[in-house]
């Protein structure tokens, strides 16, 4: 059985944490009192823990157990400044990592992150750093969520120096989920929120799952961890759910490979650098010979690909994983976060100048009473 | 009929004695009526004359005949001038015969005489010849009656003396008679004794005695003694009675008839006397009648005991006797009891005997006890039969509302407890 740690870090990491457990709950019809009533139904044995500096944050969660909220004691959050929540990691760093230590020894460890938060940002470079030094042979899977555009320059610059961090670190790997991308499946900001926290919830746990299942195909986290070490270690995920008007398998692996089914804007197959395909469904929808040859189609663009069926119940459904070996859209965020960083540069050093011309006018000047 | 009879003989021969009497005093007194007859015609020229020419002074002279009615007891007289007429028994009511005795204070009238009721007899010339008339003008009763005297009032205003002789009784016998019932209360099918008693409650001795009973037929049958007899005499004082018994054969309110008791006294007199006729109740017959009362002490708890107490009561109006009860529980199965066959000689009307029976609950359901009870109700064998509930409870789960609550109690601290783990 796979041990699987989760750690949800700042307000964003926490929901999607919290969307995770209520999946495991029953998933998008789960009434408010399942968590009365039902434990969630992980596939493997999985720990959970949300971890935030706003304790508000914290409170707002509702399928996560009390004992798997850790508040770390900072005032009310970071307030988005990243030098503040790095410190305040540090100061706690210990009690944080006790609490990990608690939930016993993993296999893997999926580190859920907003790129532009100041708890999330600061604390995830710094955690996985420590849990890959307190647990060299695990391997840290970082689902890293990219900011909305227009939510400010400061986002954008937590989001680029995060992804920098991020990047340098010895891990396995990060699955990148654009919120900006994924803002199309959802309405207002809350449920587009709610619908991508639940969209990333599901496939996690459907990879969770897979990892973690007798397959006809064998795919593991041996090869899961192959794949997010090829190209850049920057991948995402891809999914689809065949409906009962198109029951092809064929078709189910084309359309979880499709821009639309992804979570991060990438082009399969001019940017793939490895992939991972994994099929679920009824035997009857399972025709090996189709999965292989559009397993075949895909490994001619993206190098190397890893299939694995699994034989469930149900319509086909595939999620597929990937690297990527160029990402023009994290160019452009650093572009955006820079241009934005230089404004905010500007802008400092001229209402610095203005200042300065205003305190000008009392200068040599005394209080007179 | 026959006393009648006698007593007109009796007066014949009184007044065949008289006339014997006279007879023997005819051939002395010829002699001197043919001697008074020379002087009578002798001085009748005379005497009718001097009477003649005397006529208007005699009614002067208070000559005028008139009478006085007086009413005497047995010893009671009359006396006027040197007259007594004393009234010494009424001899017959019947024949309308009283005897009176006569006389005269210086002699010359001493008389004991039987006077028929209104026939006048004279005495020394009667009232219009300067003596007295006495006529027995009404025969009251046995002791007394209304006697008329005719006068001259020249002779005074008679009076009446009360008797200065101590009243006797004499020889009166008188009868009483009573017939009763043994019982004030009679029911069809009772035996009753009859007594007839009568008594000689006079002085003097009753003959003949005879009674004429009628039989209340056909309320009541006669089982012996029928007619009732006693004595043919009875001395004063003396009773005698007699007894026969009848059975009441039906219903009803009876018009028991006097009883008639006759007899004569020592003059022959025929006397009579009867007792009152009175009402009797015959009552329907009696008979025995059993009602069963059975109580159980309530529902039984499963494996548990109870009893049922079981009353026989008479309520009729005989004793019940030879009585059977026998007791079955249907269904027969789940609840058991002993000891409802019993047996009792006699219930007394209006009595009962008592008993109960333990029973025993082994399966959970409704029971009836069923009582049949036979007995000889002094008709008949007769039947009566009782029967009672008795229900068995199931199980009884004291606390099982709790079993309720412990779900619920479970779920609450469920709810409770998964609110604590959510709780931050």
């Amino acid at each position: 059985m796979l041990n699987v740690l989760i750690l949800g870090i700042g307000q964003c990491g926490n929901r999607i944490l919290d969307a995770m457990n209520k999946e495991a709950m029953g998933g998008g019809g789960a009434s408010k009192i399942a968590k009365y009533c039902l434990r969630p139904k992980f596939p493997s044995r999985v720990e959970t823990l949300a971890i935030n500096t706003a304790i508000n944050d914290l409170k707002e969660l509702r399928y996560t157990t009390a004992k798997d909220r850790l508040h770390v004691p900072n005032l009310h959050g970071v307030g988005a400044n990243r030098n503040v929540g790095k410190q305040a990691f540090m100061e706690n760093r210990d009690s944080i990592m006790g609490e990990i230590e608690k939930r016993g020894d993993f296999d893997i460890a999926f580190v859920l992150t907003s790129t532009s938060g100041g708890t999330g940002s600061s604390f995830s470079p710094l955690l996985i750093n420590e849990l890959k030094r307190q647990y060299p042979n695990i391997a840290v899977v970082t689902v890293a969520i990219l900011p909305f555009r227009e939510e400010g320059s400061i986002y954008l610059q937590n989001a680029a120096f995060s992804m920098r961090e991020l990047m340098e670190l010895d891990a396995e790997g990060i699955i990148l989920a654009d919120n900006q991308y994924m803002k199309r499946i959802g309405g207002d900001i809350a449920s587009a929120y709610d619908k991508i926290n639940s969209t990333i919830a599901r496939r996690l746990l459907f990879l969770i799952e897979s990892l973690d299942s007798e397959m006809l195909s064998v795919t593991d986290l041996g090869d899961f961890k192959t794949v997010m070490n090829g190209g850049l270690r920057i991948g995402t995920m891809g999914f689809y759910q065949a409906d009962g008007k198109n029951s092809s398998i064929k078709d189910a692996i084309e359309n979880s490979l499709k821009p639309n089914n992804l979570l991060y804007p990438a082009n399969v197959a001019d940017d793939a650098a490895r992939a991972m395909v994994i099929i679920q469904g009824s035997r009857e929808h399972l025709d090996v010979d189709q999965i292989t040859k559009e397993v075949e189609k895909l490994t001619a663009s993206a190098g190397h690909v890893f299939k694995g069926i699994v034989v469930k119940k149900g319509l086909p459904r595939v999620l597929s994983i990937f690297t990527l070996a160029a990402a023009p859209e994290l160019e452009s965020i650093y572009a955006q976060a820079a241009r934005g960083m230089q404004e905010e540069k500007e802008k400092r050093s001229r209402a610095r100048k203005q200042l300065d011309d205003a305190f000008a006018h009392i200068e040599d000047l005394e209080e007179i009473y | 009929m026959k006393s009648g009879k006698r007593a007109e003989r009796s007066l014949k021969r009184a007044i065949d004695l008289q006339d014997e009497d006279k007879g023997k005093k005819q051939s002395l007194d010829i002699l001197r009526l043919l001697s008074l007859a020379v002087i009578i015609l002798l001085l009748s020229t005379a005497w009718i004359g001097a009477v003649l020419g005397a006529d208007d002074d005699d009614d002067e002279n208070g000559n005028e005949v008139t009478y006085n009615d007086f009413t005497l007891g047995i010893g009671d007289r009359i006396e006027i001038s040197n007259y007594r007429a004393e009234l010494i028994e009424i001899q017959s009511v019947k024949d309308g015969i009283a005897v009176l005795h006569v006389s005269r204070t210086g002699g010359g009238l001493d008389e004991q005489r039987a006077f028929l009721e209104n026939r006048a007899n004279n005495f020394v010339g009667g009232a219009e010849k300067g003596g007295i008339t006495l006529t027995v003008v009404d025969i009251l009763d046995e002791d007394s009656a209304k006697v008329r005297i005719e006068y001259q009032e020249s002779l005074g205003t008679p009076s009446r003396r009360a008797s200065d002789r101590p009243i006797s009784a004499g020889d009166k016998p008188a009868l009483t008679v009573q017939k009763s019932f043994d019982k004030s209360k009679i029911s069809v099918g009772d035996e009753v004794k009859v007594t007839v008693t009568v008594k000689n409650e006079g002085t003097g001795k009753a003959l003949n005695i005879k009674l004429d009973d009628a039989p209340p037929l056909p309320e009541f049958s006669y089982i012996a003694g029928y007619p009732p007899k006693i004595r043919d005499s009875l001395d004063p004082g003396q009773s005698d009675s007699a007894v026969y018994m009848m059975n009441a054969i039906k219903e009803g309110t009876i018009n028991v008839s006097s009883i008639q008791v006759s007899y004569t006294d020592s003059k022959d007199n025929i006397k009579m006397n009867s007792s009152l006729p009175f009402e009797i109740v015959i009552n329907p017959k009696s008979v025995a009648d059993l009602t069963i009362r059975m109580d159980s002490s309530g529902p039984l708890p499963l494996g548990g005991t109870g009893m049922v107490n079981i009353s026989l009561v008479n309520v009729g109006t005989a004793p019940a006797t030879r009585i059977e009860a026998k007791g079955d529980i249907r269904p027969p199965m789940g609840l058991e009891g002993s000891g409802f066959d019993r047996s009792f000689f006699e219930i007394p009307p209006g009595s009962e005997v008592n008993y109960s029976v333990m029973l025993s609950g082994k399966d959970p359901g409704n029971y009836t006890i069923h009582l049949k009870t036979t007995f000889d109700g002094g008709d008949g064998y007769a039947i009566r039969e009782g029967s009672t509930e008795v229900v068995v409870l199931k199980r009884e789960y004291k606390y099982e509302y709790l079993l309720l609550l412990i779900p619920i109690i479970i779920i609450i601290v469920w709810l409770y407890k998964r609110h604590r783990e959510y709780k931050y």
